[in-house]
């Protein structure tokens, strides 16, 4: 380097700068915050309007120039929105589906993500790999034929047998949701992370492959087993679609379903937005406690992939 | 351009939040790196050899003290204000950047008077890969390179903007050890070549002793010496020093001083006089020993390790603080022990040192 | 243990997943092909035992299909909206999130806050949010969004209620998503920039880079294997999109007055399944799933282009 001209330090004034410096920091971080602040307060708007529409009277909602705040808080709605909405129906209704369908779920997938991560088998890859591909295919493509299944009508058979009809029945929102792919992967994923010394030295010591995986793999993997079960109740408590193709009778509707086909229409012909706000909160509740006290396990899942369950 | 540090200190918040008391990782720090020299901080790691680099460079800023480059005083000014170039312990290349946009990418910051025109830059950064001899891979993606091609960028990405200062971070702990040697000298080759005023931080002795115009040895944010390689190995100010230079590594005992006389045990090593009578360190260089039959020092002889020219001899001696001494002599010499296995040496009164017990503080024995 | 008692036992621990695959996935990702290759199938079986003839029948009246035209542009023209103005503000997002220390865990779990919902609850609250109350001139709240806009000096919008516009109803749709999809996003990015290497940040501020040029020529193509990750699974859900319109306004997929204006391809799916045009829904399920992988192929040939690494 021939013509080094050295690198001058202009004369800055280092006191000047420095101000300078603190400054535009401070700038920046106010901007930061602002517009933090801001997205935050949008994020959070919808929930808060929820709720404090709930609290009002249809007289307060409907004024020209909205309040911030109930002037008077009353919780006539909630009772309306129970009694419109038939919320503790569809609410064990949600239960009851959920329940079932996560501890049979659980098992369906524990047994068969310990077979693709500990046992070897002819055809394990071809068979992994082609649940894999089930996950690009989009939900829409099944259900048209899975209706059809469950409302009795046999393969290529063009005629319905209708004892073969399970629609509106609790059996039908469980058992064609029962695998889930994502599940097996996400589990198979953490049991392929515990030492594979750890089986050999169960196979030394005679242990069972059945016991093994129920005194070793499963505890070892407990934070898998609850971010799968949170997001299978939650799958339950809003699964919308499915339930009102085939189960959108009183004695089965599931709560999503059940929120959205209730009528808050008043006398006059309107809405009713206080009861239908406070109908939407109580089927928030749940979610947000979820969030408040679960919400690590579902980040964990979403940061592995970004399905939702 | 020469770098003062005067009386500079840097302290951390203690990690551990309830202990309030600060973290010092550099302590009163006070030197001069003279204008285009190669200079290396050296001691072990969570030394302050790092912070105080840093601290040069401006990513970090000092707790107190001042640091001027030149006549300027920077302490507080920000690195970009600088002009310094600073090679990464890993590199910190751009992944997503090829060679050449790494190498263009200080350039195109510049902005006003210094702006360039794309075919100056590009110049630029054909001058700075040649010179780190890598202008055949300039369309290669950092991750396409070797360890050591790495290095070359980052070092080529450090210089094309002709820093007045170039900083290395462990440039070379993360080669293996044959490619260490090499860039070794790479590294004092484009010093020389630009003349820039180097710093670069090691834990490795061997590596500082054989590049640097300049050692700073430093221990727990204290510089414990600075001068030359050569006089800092031959010359220790303590026993830190003493036994952190030099490989195989010096053998410290615990000796005594006895009218007049210097003792390891009985052994009577060399006369000090008009020394009062005190325990000490006593530490000798391997090379310090010559195979005498009647020598003053003896060890219990455990194994020859031949390696060609040299051959290291492995003795045992209760006063050493290590199990074994270990002695380097020439291969030609025939090492003979005595009835009750021991061997004796003559010491070559340079390569001993004389601690304080206590301090550790080398004994001025000439005076 | 020999390799074929090994080969069986898996076989036993798979055996609940795959059967359940194969009757409710495999068995109607082939019976879907059948149905929309068989021209005009219904499911019944034709009187005198002719069978169907096989075609393309079915795809030439979905495409023709005006309503289905009208969905389709519906489905791309949200998407095409969403999903870089959401891509694009939760990087904004990310990033600032990213640079603040204070607060910075209270922020982050504001924007987690819309995941954990319910699409057709918070959906009803959107509707609220946008709806006026009233009949003609006696309206009597604008709604709260209307109010608001109002501040600005902007006079109420008809968005939702009988007789708005195609252009109001998307603008509240695609609100509605984009701030569904941010908290996702803004996970995953903030998940790619907390591990970029702080060193490359060092890097760039001691050659004097500037913040802009920081930003957009090392932490865009840093994060860009998330960035490419969000935008693919976004324009994926927002093809499928349906319950997040069945969410603002009902089955009706539209305001009172223009139902089915809102409409998506899913939608149209499920408009056929009940009116027995298995074929049609089939064959609209196909060009669906034809979609999602173009698009899928799309982004991939030019992630491989552009994304690092």
């Amino acid at each position: 380097m021939a013509d080094r001209k050295e690198f001058v330090i202009k004369d800055i004034d280092v006191a000047a700068s420095m101000r300078n410096q603190k400054t535009a920091n401070i700038i920046r971080l106010t901007v930061i915050y602002i517009f933090l602040t801001l997205m935050a307060v949008m994020m959070i708007f919808p929930f808060y309007w929820m709720i404090i529409s709930s609290l009002k009277t249809m007289e307060e909602y409907r004024l020209n120039v909205p309040t911030l705040w109930p002037k008077k808080i009353v919780f006539e709605n909630f009772v309306m929105a129970f009694e419109k909405a038939k919320l503790l129906d569809l609410f064990l209704h949600t239960l009851y589906v959920g329940a079932v369908s996560t501890v049979l779920s659980l098992v369906v997938t524990v047994l068969s993500a310990f077979a693709f991560a500990r046992l070897n088998f002819k055809g394990k890859g071809i068979v992994f790999g082609a649940l894999m591909a089930t996950m690009m295919v989009p939900g829409e493509l099944y259900t048209i034929t899975n209706y059809l299944t469950v409302s009795g009508r046999l393969p290529f058979l063009e005629e319905s047998i209708s004892w073969l009809d399970i629609t509106n029945t609790f059996a039908v929102l469980i058992v064609p949701m029962l695998v889930s792919v994502y599940y097996i992967y996400l589990l198979r994923q953490t049991f392929m992370q515990i030492p594979n010394e750890l089986y050999l030295a169960a196979k030394v010591d005679g242990t069972s492959d059945f016991k093994y995986l129920w005194k070793v793999m499963l505890p070892l993997s407990v934070s898998t087993i609850i971010t799968i079960t949170i997001l299978k109740m939650m799958g339950s408590w809003n699964a919308y679609i499915w339930p009102r193709l085939v189960a959108n009778d009183d004695a089965h509707k599931l709560i999503t379903n059940g929120l959205r086909g209730a009528s808050f229409v008043t006398e006059a012909g309107d809405t009713n937005f206080p009861a239908q706000m406070a109908a939407v909160f109580i089927v928030s509740i749940p979610l947000f406690l979820v969030f408040v006290f679960l919400r690590k396990y579902i980040m964990r899942g979403v940061s592995r992939s970004g399905i939702k369950g | 351009m020469k770098i003062v540090l005067q009386n500079v200190t840097k302290a951390f918040p203690n990690r551990n939040k309830k202990i309030k008391e600060e973290v010092i990782a550099v302590d009163g720090l006070n030197f001069e790196i003279p204008d285009g020299k190669l200079v290396g901080l050296l001691g072990p790691s969570g030394c302050g050899k790092s912070t105080t680099l840093y601290m040069i460079c401006g990513l970090q800023k000092p707790t107190k003290g001042k640091i001027f480059f030149g006549e300027k005083e920077v302490t507080h000014l920000e690195p970009e204000h600088r002009g310094v170039g600073l090679v990464f312990q890993n590199y910190a290349l751009y992944p997503h950047l090829t060679v050449k946009q790494n190498i263009l990418f200080p350039l195109q910051n510049l902005k006003g008077e210094q702006k360039m025109s794309k075919q100056e830059m590009l110049e630029k950064a054909v001058a700075a890969a040649k010179l780190v001899q890598i202008d055949e891979l300039m369309d290669r993606k950092p991750s396409e390179l070797s360890g050591g091609q790495q290095q070359r960028v980052a070092i080529a990405r450090a210089l094309v903007k002709e820093p007045r200062v170039l900083l290395l971070d462990e440039p070379l702990s993360n080669l293996d050890a044959r490619l260490r040697l090499q860039t070794r000298e790479e590294i004092r080759r484009i010093q020389r070549e630009t003349g820039v005023t180097t710093v670069f931080v090691t834990h490795d002795q061997e590596e500082a002793m054989s590049i640097s115009d300049i050692i700073v040895v430093m221990k727990e944010g204290v510089v414990q010496q600075i001068g030359k390689p050569q006089n800092v190995y031959d010359d220790p100010c303590n026993l830190f020093v003493a036994k952190f230079l030099g490989t195989p590594p010096i053998n410290v005992f615990d000796g005594k001083i006895e009218d007049g006389m210097l003792k390891i045990g009985d052994e009577e090593i060399m006369a000090l006089p008009g020394q009062q009578d005190r325990p000490v360190h006593v530490a000798i260089r391997p090379e310090g020993f010559i195979p005498c039959e009647d020598g003053a020092f003896s060890g219990i002889l455990r194994n020859i390790e031949v390696m060609g020219r040299d051959c290291s001899v492995i003795l045992e001696n209760e006063k050493c603080q290590k199990e074994t001494v270990r002695a380097i002599v020439d291969s030609g010499i025939d090492i003979k022990h005595d009835a009750t296995g021991r061997v004796r040496f003559n010491i070559k009164k340079n390569k001993v040192f004389v601690f304080e017990a206590e301090t550790e503080l080398r004994i001025n024995v000439e005076g | 243990m020999t390799d074929k008692k090994n080969n069986y036992k898996a076989w036993l621990y798979l055996s609940p997943a795959l059967v359940l695959l194969l009757i409710f996935s495999f068995y109607p990702l082939i019976n879907t092909f059948r149905m929309a290759f068989l021209n005009g199938y219904n499911g019944l079986a034709i009187v005198g035992g002719e069978t169907f003839e096989f075609g393309i029948e079915n795809f030439k009246t979905v495409i023709g299909n005006v309503d289905f035209k009208q969905y389709l542009k519906n489905t791309v023209l949200l998407c095409v909206i969403t999903v870089p103005i959401s891509t694009a503000l939760a990087l904004l997002i990310a990033v600032a999130l990213n640079s603040i220390k204070p607060l910075q865990k209270v922020y982050q779990t504001v924007f987690f806050l819309p995941y954990v919902t319910n699409s057709i609850a918070i959906g009803m609250v959107f509707n609220a949010m946008f709806t006026r109350v009233g009949v003609g001139d006696l309206i009597e709240t604008q709604g709260i969004i209307n109010n608001i806009i109002g501040i600005f000096g902007i006079s109420p919008v008809n968005f939702v209620n009988n007789g708005s516009t195609w252009g109001a109803n998307m603008f509240v749709v695609c609100t509605y998503i984009i701030w569904h999809a941010l908290p996702f996003k803004i996970l995953v990015l903030m998940g790619g920039l907390q591990n970029v290497n702080k060193q490359y940040y060092e890097a760039a501020k001691i050659d004097a880079t500037s913040k802009a040029r920081t930003f957009f020529r090392i932490t865009v193509p840093l994060v860009s294997p998330m960035l490419a990750y969000v935008i693919i699974t976004s324009f994926i859900g927002g093809f499928k999109e349906y319950s997040s319109i069945v969410g603002i306004f009902g089955e009706t997929m539209g305001p009172a007055g223009s139902s089915g204006q809102m409409n998506t391809i899913v939608g149209y799916v499920y408009n056929m399944l009940p009116k027995s045009n298995l074929g049609n829904a089939s064959a609209a399920s196909l060009i669906l799933f034809a979609i999602i992988l173009v698009v899928t192929a799309i982004n991939g040939y030019v992630s491989s282009k552009k994304v690092h690494y």
